[in-house]
Parts: C-alpha cells; structure tokens; sequence
C-alpha cells in the first residue's frame, strides 16, 4: 500500500516565477489600500481613485472657504460665475512584506495534492510580489531583501531566493515598519503560542498582516487507516498508531480547532486570514488575498 | 482404530508432527505485523490524541490459534485419518471364489450384496490374488474366471437379480472345476438364504476339493413372502401365499390386483397366524371386476416371487356383433344392435368388427374365437364371409340371427338359417289385414327357454315366416299364440343356429325390450361355449408361446428381457428358467401365465454347510469407510483463507470501502457466471416435434379441402366425359344458385380409392361395362353403411318394353350389382318427401330424359303424415335409382353451353334437371333439415313469440 504523503524535493525559484507569473496573469492590479498617507509619501504609478498629491487631473469642485487661493484654476473659472480649484488624482505606493516559510514541513505533498506546500506557498509569494510590483508598490522579503519599487520586483526576488541559502524559519520582524504590510505564508503547524509570540509585535506596530494557510488535504482529513507509523519531516520523531482510523475524529477537531483560533485572533487584530488547501487552485487564495488588501481595512472609517 | 472411535490412521508416524506445534507457537508469537510508515506534518497535533503509544508487539491470541489450529489440521491430514474403518476379512487364500446367489429372492437387498462383493474383490485385488466370480442364476455358459480384480469389478458391475430361481447344483459344479486350477482359494459364498433341492451335494462339492476356507454370508432376516396360487372361486379370487418357515411371528401383507394397463383395481390382505407359514386372502368383488385382473402383488415386495399374473382361462365369453344396418355410427339409438348390445353387455365380452365390409368384418370377427355371433338383419353375405362363417359355425360356434326388412328380401336359399324362410315378411295387424297383432304362446318343451316365463305382455306385428316343414315343430324354440314360430335353432355339426324371427329393434315387436329378451340372449350365451382360448389356436395346438410381459427381478411388469425365449406348451408345464422367465406369453390377444413359484413351493431357510474347512461368518454390509484426508485439508484452506482475510483486515484493507465493493464484486461475479451456465445449458434443450403424416395424406387433404362430387369410372370413355361434363355442369349451377361451392368433381375407382371423402357418388349404369368384383361391391356396400349415398343411373328410360315385368340391360345389370350389396326398402320419391323442398319445389326430377322415378329408401312410418307437409324421417337414403340420365342434362361444354339434347328438347327441362340436381346434393348434405323446418313455426308459438 502506497504511502498517502511523501516529502518532496523544493520548487525551484524559476519554475516558481514562471506559475506565479501565470497566476498573476489572471488577477487585477492591485492597489493596496494606503492608510496613510504621509509617511510612504513616495509616489507610485497608480492613482488612489481620490483627490491626493499626484500629477493627473482628478476633478474641479467649487471653492471653498479658507483654501489657499493659488489653488484655484483660473482657467476654469473663468468660464462661469463660480470659482472652482483643480484637484489631482492622489498616487502614493504602499510598502508590502512577503514571507513564505522555508520550513522542512512545508515540503509534504500527499497523494491527492497536486503540489507540495512549499511549492504553493512560493508560487502565492511571488504571484502577490508580481501583483504588488505592477501596482509600484514597494516589496520586500523579511531577511532576504529590503522593500524596493521596481517592475521586475518579483523576479528579482525570484533571483535572491534561488541563490539564497539557509533561510532562517523565523526571520525577525523588526524590519517591518509601521503602516506597512506583509503577507505571511506559511502551514501554521508549529504550537500557537510561538507564532502569536512571533506575530503579535507587527500588531502592536500597526501593521496589516494577511495570513495564508497553506494545508494539505491529507492533513486535514486524516485519510490513514490500520497500522501505521507517523514521522515527523522535521523532528524526525515518530508515532505509531495501532488502528489509524480510531483517531480521525479526534485529529480532526484538533486541527480544525487550531485553525479557527488562529482565524480568530488575525480577524480580532483586522487581519485577513487566508487557507489554501494545495488540492485547489492557488488562485482562490490569491484573488482571496486581493481582496482583503484592496478592501478599506475599516480603522478610518468612523462609525464601524 | 481408537478406542471408543471408529478412527484410524493410515500413516500414525505423521502425528509425530503435532509436536512441532509449541514451536509454530513461539514463532507466530515473535512476528508482529509490519506497520505502515507515513510522513505526517501535523505530528505534534496527532501526538495530542494519540497519547499512548500502541505498537503491539505480537499477533492477537485468535490470530495465533487460527494459526495453529491450521498446523494442526494439516498434520491430521497427512496421517491419513479414515472414519468408520472397514474390517478386512480373513481371505489369507491365495485365491477368491466369489460364488453369489443371484436370483428371485436376492433382488431386496441386491446393492448390499453387491456392495459386500466388490469389497471382497477389493481385498483379493490388494494382494493380487485372482477372483474367481459366479452368479447362481446365470446361464449354464457364463464365464467365471479366474479374472484379475479389475475383470472381477466390471463383471460384478453389470450383474444382476434374476427373476428366477438358483441353480446351485451347476454352478457350483463349475466354481469347483474351476478351483482345481487355483487351489488354496478361499470360498466366498454369497447365498440367498433360501434352501433349495440338492443343496448339500452341491455344497460338499464345491468345499470337498481344494478350497481353503468358508467365509459365509447369509441375510440376518429373510423378510420375503411370495404368492403360490390363486384361485377364481364362485364369489372370490382367492390368493395363497406363503413366507420364510423360521418367521413366526405374525404378520399382515397388503395384496393388490392389477389390470392389464396396470392400474391398481382391487386389493385385499392376507394375514400371516403365528408360525404359519402359509396364508390365504380373498378379492371379494364383482365378477365383472374380477375378470380384469392381469396381475396379483404383494404392497411393497420389490421380488419376483411376490407378483403373480393371471391368463385368460377364467374369462367370460365373447359375443361378436354384426350389423347391415347404415345407421350404426350415426344414430346409436336406432342401431338395430342397441337392445343387443344393452342386453349382452352384463354377462358377455361383446367384440365388434372395426369396419362394415362383411368381407373383412366377419373373418376379423371370427379371429377374436367368440362364442357367439350375432347378426342383425343381413340379408346377404360376400362368398368369402360366408365360407368362414359356416367353418366356424360347424367348429362349435353359435350364430344367432335377427330377421328384418335385409333378411326378409333375401334369397329364401340361405343355409345359414335353422329353417327355410318364406319370401318377404308377414305383417299382423294394420289397415290391409284382418288379424291382430300376437302375443307370445308358452315356451315349447323341446326348447332351451321352457325354464323361462313366458313374456305375456309382448306383441309382435310383423315377422318372417317358415316354410312349413315336417320337422319345424322341433327347430321351433319359441311359438306365436297362433303357432307360427317366434324363434327357431336347429344344430350344424358341433355349433347351434338360432333365428328370431322379428327384428332386433321394436319396430316388429316389442320383444326387444322386454325382459325376456335379455334371459333368452342370456340363455343363449350360456349354451355356446369359447372357441378356445385365442393364444392356443393362434399357431396351432402344442405352440410356443411368444414373451408377452415379463416379471422382472423387481417384482414389476416389462417387456421381455432380451434372452427370453418362446414358451413351450407342449409338453408338461415347462420350469422357471431365464429362457423362460415368469410372466405372461402369447400376445394382445391372449395370454398364458408362467409363474415363479408352484402351488406347493415353501421358503426354507438356508442351513450354513458342515465343512471341516475354517468358517467365518459375516452379514451382508455397505462399505461405510470414509477417508479424511479430504475434509481436513479442505479445512485446513478454509482457516487459511480465513488467516488471510483476517491479515487483511489488521492491515487495514477493510477500511478502504471502494476495494472492500471490489472484492465483493469479484465474490459475486463466480456465482454470476455459473448462474448464466446453468441458464445456457437450460437454454440448449432443444424441443422435438414428431411428423406424423403418413403416405397419401395429400391426396386425402386434396380430396375433402372442398365437398366434391364423385362419379364412378366405369372404363368407358365417353361415359365417364360426360358424367365428368354433367358434374361439372351441376357444380356451376351449384355455385351460381346456391352457398354450395363445390370443387372439381372427382372420378373415383371403386376398387381402390377411398370413398369416405364424398357426400354422393353418381354411378351411370352401363351394360357393357363387366359387373364390379365381390370386394368392390363390399367397399360399395360398407360406404352406403357408414352414410354415403350412391346415384344409379342407368339412363333408359325410353329403352324399358312396355311389359311391367320387362328389363332393359342395364336394369338387369343394376340388378346383378344390388343382389350383392344390402338395399334397404325403396320406394319412389314420395311427393312429401324431403326431396321435393331441399331447395326448389319440384313435382319430378327429369334429366335428359322425363318420366322415370326417382327411388329411394322407403321412410319406416309412412302413415304419420297428417297435417304436414313433410314427411317425418331420419338420415339421408344411402341409394337413389333413376333411368333420366342426370347427367346427361347437366352436362356442359368448356363455355358452359349444353352438351347433349333433352328428350323433348324441352329448354325448361333442363333447368328441371339443373333443379333435381340441386335438390339431392341439398339432401346429401342436409339431411331432413328441411322437414325439421316445418317444426319451426309451431316451437315459435310455443316459444310465445
């Protein structure tokens, strides 16, 4: 009887590019919803749909009392009773964080699955740093490379990572700013403690975090039956089970039971929560996540 | 063998091997099974639930004892266990002799004999010995060996119980020549039980020469009774039978009777006292009944012996039954034999000819040996009949005869009646005569009916007179009150002759149906005695007898076995053997009985032999050994396929429903599979339909696809065109006028074709023509008897003198052919005959030429005719005579037009022609129809529409 799961081989950052280009291809731009406004005040390609510092035309609306005169367009002004001001389009660029966790874990691939984790994961990172990359935005790789705003973001990114070794399973986080975001892709399967620990400073820095779960059918569903021995890809630990399929109920509840507290501690900080299951397409946790970083996140609307 | 078990062991040194099994133990408890190994991120997460570790270390405690349990079998089986170990019984000879009764009383247990044989041989052929193998109840040349085993087992194989009895005193004078070539055998004798002459001389034979031993085989019980005698007593069948003399203690058989057919139709019991060896039983039932029985068995007794069969010598006397009269077939009830048949059918085995030629009908009679004939009013008979009658009647047979209109208008110079007749009848009463219907006078002394009472009450109107002779006084068996004679007999060398002189029907009198009628008859019978019995006669006296139905060994009666030979009767009563096993010889006719055993016979036990060789005395067995090695190892695979599953299922296989569906599909597809074998091998029976058709159907078919008329083909060419023209013509006008379609009218030969087929046969008389033969009149006369009718036309109406007594030619020969053939009373078309309305109302019926009758059957009451328009009478005239030459007026040409002139050319008398025509096939075909239609107006009214 032919194992369920297997470890596999790492994608390479190439093969990863080439599928996370062919995702992108499929979404819209993405415009990261900019809270603020003044302190990533480096403008970028694409204009906020509202009145801001920018070089584009937006609108004229009539003047109002108080505002600077040298803001009124004479030209248009002149053509009626009224006095109006010029308004240009706002365009600001937004500095966004990806992380994809290298761990050994993230290599299992089971026998329903058409992709190990990690090749998912990879593929999601560098699908979003395309995204983000032909908004202007600015994206970075905690550990790997600082945020900077280029076209070919993405692959270079895809560059650094091929040749970069030994990436650390936790990098420190303290590089991310505040306002900033990062995208934080990982299967979220070490105990919940460490990676609320891990999480909770950007929380306090007021960053907007969107977690992505990326799990594999087989661990959710626990397809294992009769004898079996389990074996830890990174501890290397083992555990036997007499009769596999007495305990799927029981893992079951766990597993689920870790992911919704998880879900609720990122909804509680105004995170987006994000699970891709590698039997599915990688485009659903994409366009998922495109969502919930072009939402407004709700902190400037009043009354919510 | 085990104590206390009917076990052993072909191999014991192999259950050395169940010693093995601690260590098959120790080792199936080392090895666990293997688990499955499985990369597994969230182990932290399972690590949760799965808290204590479970890695058992060896198999479940039932998985190891399946396992064992297995080893176990498997050893069991090589040791070659055998249940119910037969005992080899001390044939230390170097030789078998295997000497097996074999007949009547060996049959009931017949498998146990062979059964106890066959191990015997088995025994002899595991040491190599020859077998020497004789059965007591085969032929004299039988070979008997030596053979080597295998010879001995096929022989043994095909051998079976005779119906007959043994004969020990040869055949054991062959088994004991035959121990001269292989001395030191041992002797097996497979006896009967049943002692029989000579027994002890047979016996010191065959153990006086070289024999080494005696093994014994006798029954335990000799459960068999057998029937000796039976006995037609006055007023029951009494049966004998007897049983075994050592049985005393009481006992009860069911006995039942059989008839020829084999059905079950009387039975009764015969009760065995204490000690009584013999006993008698009654069928007390009627004599008729009693008469039927074929054969006597014993309820439940699958042996020759207890079935006995019976011949004809108590069988009642056969009475044959002849008529002249056409109404036969048609109208039971107005069948001049009706008040016979009902009269004779009590006491007597009536036979009846299967045909009306006289020709055929009396020698066929007289084949059947009865002891009396009776004849209904025929007036003539063919030569041939003749001749054979009279042979028989002298040969002691007994003819009575009945007068009638035939008998009356017959030659009065027939030697087969008791006194010459006077021409024609004599009628009593009536509007023409003065005297008064008689009745009958007291019987003569001289006569056999003087014990009878005179019937007072009978009147005879009409009869046939004697010729007064001198000696009628003493024929005269029964007198008129006015001394004319009633019923005559007189002797013809051994038989009797005996006349009534009135008819057999109460038309003349009604003497038929009265008492007296049935106590003369039966007087009668009871003076004629069985022309012997039919299978003695058959092929002279001091024939052999052919097998009819054999008793077979079973007790059962069946066709002859194939080396059944002829019974000889000639000498004294020949012996049971198998050229003449028991049963019945002779054929359908008759039969005589050969029974197994004779009216003294008893059943004595069999005594073992005093022999001075060693005796081991054994009782006839099956063979009930069973090896199993089989079984154990069939369920040594069972508990492995049992392991294997519950390998499986630890492993986990079960878990997985989609395989688990798998292999029940592959569990259902066998099960499938055989089911649609077994509907293919249904589906290959195949149906067998019989052809039963038989040569000279078609022409039959052809012949009564359509009604068609037929015409007699005289030899002359321009008569027969013509008749064929004139039907031809009738048929269209047939078709054009009326719902009758006939087909193409059919030339018949009277000789040869057969005549069934057609309603009327029109035969043109022609004086040229030589007169038809005696047989050919017959087939003439049989067809008018069984309904047809036939249409003389002799075409002369102009060619007759004016004399009254004159004859045309034709006429004359018309003549010459009736004098052979029965013709009832002819009138001519009476003009309120049926005739005259069928179709058209006619006042005659002219053809070419006009004025003769037409005549046909005189209707018997023609007087009843007030207030109808139509006479009153039943059937159709078998006969219609006329000289007008129908058709020669409805002849036409291939365009229709007339052929041949009327005389006068008289247009209107060819339509009359046409019309008389039509009228008669309307008569053939239906009959008084018409004159029953006059009915229909008064049953309307009273019907009260």
């Amino acid at each position: 009887m032919a194992p369920v799961g297997r470890i596999v081989e790492p994608v390479t950052a190439s093969d990863a590019l080439a599928r996370a280009r062919l995702r992108a291809s499929y979404v819209p731009d993405l415009l990261v919803e900019a809270r603020r406004v003044v302190n990533t005040a480096i403008s970028g390609w694409h204009g906020r749909r509202k009145r801001g510092i920018g070089e584009n035309f937006w609108q004229f609306r009539p003047y109002t009392e108080g505002e600077a005169l040298a803001r009124i367009d004479w030209r248009r002004s002149a053509r009626d009773d009224h006095t109006y001001v010029r308004d240009n389009e706002w365009e600001a660029a937004h500095t966004v964080w990806i992380w994809a966790d290298p761990s050994p874990s993230m290599l299992y691939q089971s026998a329903t699955a058409g992709v190990s984790k990690e090749s998912r994961a990879l593929v999601l990172a560098l699908a979003l740093a395309e995204l983000l990359a032909r908004s202007g935005e600015r994206i970075g790789w905690p550990g790997l490379c600082d945020p900077v705003t280029a076209r070919n973001a993405a692959e270079r990114m895809a560059a650094q990572l091929a040749h970069a070794a030994g990436l650390s399973a936790r990098p420190d986080l303290a590089v991310v700013k505040r306002f900033s975001g990062i995208v934080v892709i990982s299967d979220f399967l070490d105990p919940l403690d460490d990676i609320q620990a891990w999480l909770a400073p950007l929380a306090g820095r007021g960053v907007r975090a969107h977690l992505v779960e990326v799990a594999d059918p087989a661990e959710e569903e626990f397809p294992y039956a009769g004898r079996t021995e389990f074996r830890d890809p990174e501890s290397g630990e083992r555990l036997t089970a007499g009769r596999a399929e007495n305990y799927a109920g029981d893992y079951r509840n766990l597993y689920r039971a870790r992911r919704e507290e998880l879900s609720a501690w990122a909804r509680r900080l105004a995170w987006s929560y994000t699970v891709n299951h590698t039997d599915r397409l990688a485009s659903e946790a994409l366009v998922h996540v495109h969502l919930s970083m072009s939402e407004p996140t709700g902190l400037e609307r009043p009354g919510r | 063998m085990i104590a206390g078990l009917p076990l052993a062991f072909t191999y014991p040194l192999a259950l050395w091997g169940l010693l093995a099994l601690p260590v098959i133990w120790w080792l199936l408890r080392l090895t666990p099974p293997q688990p499955q190994t499985e990369v597994f991120p969230p182990l932290a997460i399972l690590a949760r639930v799965l808290k204590r570790e479970e890695t058992p270390h060896k198999s479940p405690w039932w998985l190891t004892a399946l396992r064992l349990a297995l080893a176990a079998l498997v050893i069991l089986a090589l040791a070659g266990p055998v249940f119910n170990p037969r005992e080899t019984l001390a044939t230390e000879g170097r030789a078998l002799a295997l000497v097996i009764d074999n007949g009547w009383a060996s049959a009931p247990d017949w498998d146990k004999r062979v059964a106890t044989a066959a191990r015997l041989i088995d025994d002899a052929g595991g040491k190599g010995a020859p077998v020497i193998l004789a059965l007591t109840a085969e032929k004299p040349n039988s070979d008997i060996g030596p053979f080597d085993a295998t010879a001995a087992r096929d022989r043994l194989a095909v051998a079976e119980p005779r119906p007959v009895p043994v004969d020990r005193a040869g055949t054991y004078a062959r088994v004991a020549a035959a121990l001269e070539t292989v001395p030191g055998a041992t002797v097996a004798v497979l006896s009967d039980g049943l002692a029989a002459s000579g027994d002890e001389a047979a016996f010191a034979g065959l153990l006086g020469g070289s024999a080494a031993g005696l093994i014994w085989f006798a029954p335990e019980t000799l459960s068999l009774a057998g029937l000796t005698a039976i006995d037609n007593e006055a007023d029951a069948l009494v049966v004998t039978a007897v049983r075994p003399t050592n049985e005393i203690a009481p006992a009860l058989e069911n006995i039942a009777a059989f008839d020829d057919k084999g059905r079950r139709i009387a039975e009764t019991q015969i009760a065995f006292a204490t000690g009584q060896a013999r006993a008698s039983g009654a069928f007390r039932v009627p004599f008729e009944l009693r008469n039927d029985f074929t054969a006597v068995k014993i309820d439940g007794a699958d042996q020759a012996g207890a079935m006995r069969v019976l011949d004809e010598s108590s069988r009642r006397r056969r009475v044959g039954l002849l008529s002249a009269a056409e109404a036969d077939t048609a109208q039971p009830l107005l069948s001049p034999l009706y008040y016979i048949r009902r009269a004779l059918a009590p006491f007597a085995d009536l036979v009846e000819p299967g045909t009306v030629d006289l020709e055929q009908a009396i020698p066929a009679l007289i084949d059947q040996k009865p002891a009396v004939i009776v004849m209904a009013d025929i007036g003539v008979m063919p030569d041939r009949a003749r001749l054979a009658l009279t042979e028989w009647l002298e040969g002691g047979g007994t003819l009575v005869r009945f007068a009638g209109p035939r008998l009356a208008a017959a030659s009065a110079d027939d030697d087969l009646l008791p006194v010459r007749l006077r021409f024609g009848e004599r009628a009593l009463g009536g509007s023409l005569s003065w005297t008064e219907p008689q009745p009958v006078a007291e019987f003569p002394p001289a006569g056999p009916f003087f014990e009878l009472a005179p019937p007072h009450d009978v009147q005879v109107s009409r009869q046939v007179l004697a010729e007064p002779t001198p000696d009628i006084v003493e024929h005269t068996w029964a007198n008129l009150a006015d001394g004319t004679p009633l019923v005559t007999g007189a002797r013809r060398a051994e038989g009797r002759l005996v006349l009534f002189h009135v008819s057999p029907e109460a038309t003349w009198s009604n003497l038929p149906i009265s008492g007296s009628f049935v106590e003369m008859l039966r007087r009668i019978v009871q003076l004629s005695r069985n022309q012997g019995r039919i299978d003695a006669a058959s092929g002279g006296a001091g024939a052999a007898l052919a097998p009819y139905r054999m008793i077979s060994a079973t007790g059962t009666l069946g066709p002859p076995p194939p080396d059944a030979r002829p019974l000889d009767l000639s000498g004294a009563e020949p012996p049971v053997t198998l050229e003449n096993p028991p049963g019945l010889y002779g054929s359908e006719e008759g039969v005589v009985a050969h029974n197994l055993l004779g009216a003294d016979a008893a059943l004595e036990p069999l005594a073992i032999p005093q022999t001075p060789l060693p005796v081991t005395r054994a009782a006839y067995a099956f063979d009930e050994s069973k090896p199993l090695k089989g079984p154990l190892l069939g369920a040594a695979l069972a508990l492995l396929g049992l392991d294997t599953l519950a390998v499986f299922w630890l492993g986990g296989v079960f878990a997985n429903r989609r395989r688990a569906r798998a292999a029940r599909a592959a569990a259902v597809l066998p099960a499938v599979f055989a089911a649609a074998l077994a509907l293919a091998a249904l589906a290959t029976s195949a149906l067998a339909q019989d052809n039963d058709s038989r040569p000279g159907d078609a022409q039959a078919i052809a012949a009564i696809e359509k009604t068609r008329i037929a015409y007699v083909i005289t030899g002359d060419p321009a008569i027969d065109a013509v008749s064929r023209a004139g039907l031809a013509g009738l048929t269209q006008y047939l078709a054009a006028k009326t719902a009758l379609e006939p087909g193409e009218p059919a030339g018949v030969d009277i000789a040869k074709d057969e005549l069934a087929f057609y309603p009327l046969i029109y035969w043109p008389v022609d004086a040229a023509v030589p007169v038809p033969d005696q047989s050919a009149l017959a087939r003439i006369d049989a067809y008018m008897k069984q309904g047809g009718t036939v249409l003389f036309d002799t075409r002369d109406q102009y060619s007759n003198g004016f004399d009254d007594r004159s004859a045309s030619p034709a006429t004359r020969y018309l003549r010459e052919i009736l004098a052979d053939i029965n013709v009832p009373p002819l009138e001519p078309v009476p003009d309120d005959h049926v005739l005259t309305k069928s179709f058209y109302i006619l006042n005659g019926f002219p053809g070419r030429f006009n004025g003769s009758p037409l005549w046909v059957e005189a209707s018997l009451d023609a007087t009843s005719r007030e207030g109808r328009p139509v006479r009153v009478g039943d059937g159709v005239s078998p006969i219609l005579i006329t000289a007008n030459d129908l058709a020669g007026a409805w002849a036409v040409d291939q365009n229709g037009d007339p052929l041949l002139p009327t005389v006068p050319a008289d247009p209107l008398q060819r339509i009359y022609a046409y019309r008389a025509g039509v009228n008669i096939m309307m008569y053939m075909l239906t009959g008084n129809y018409k004159s029953d239609q006059v009915h229909v107006p008064i049953l309307l009214e009273r019907l009260g529409q």
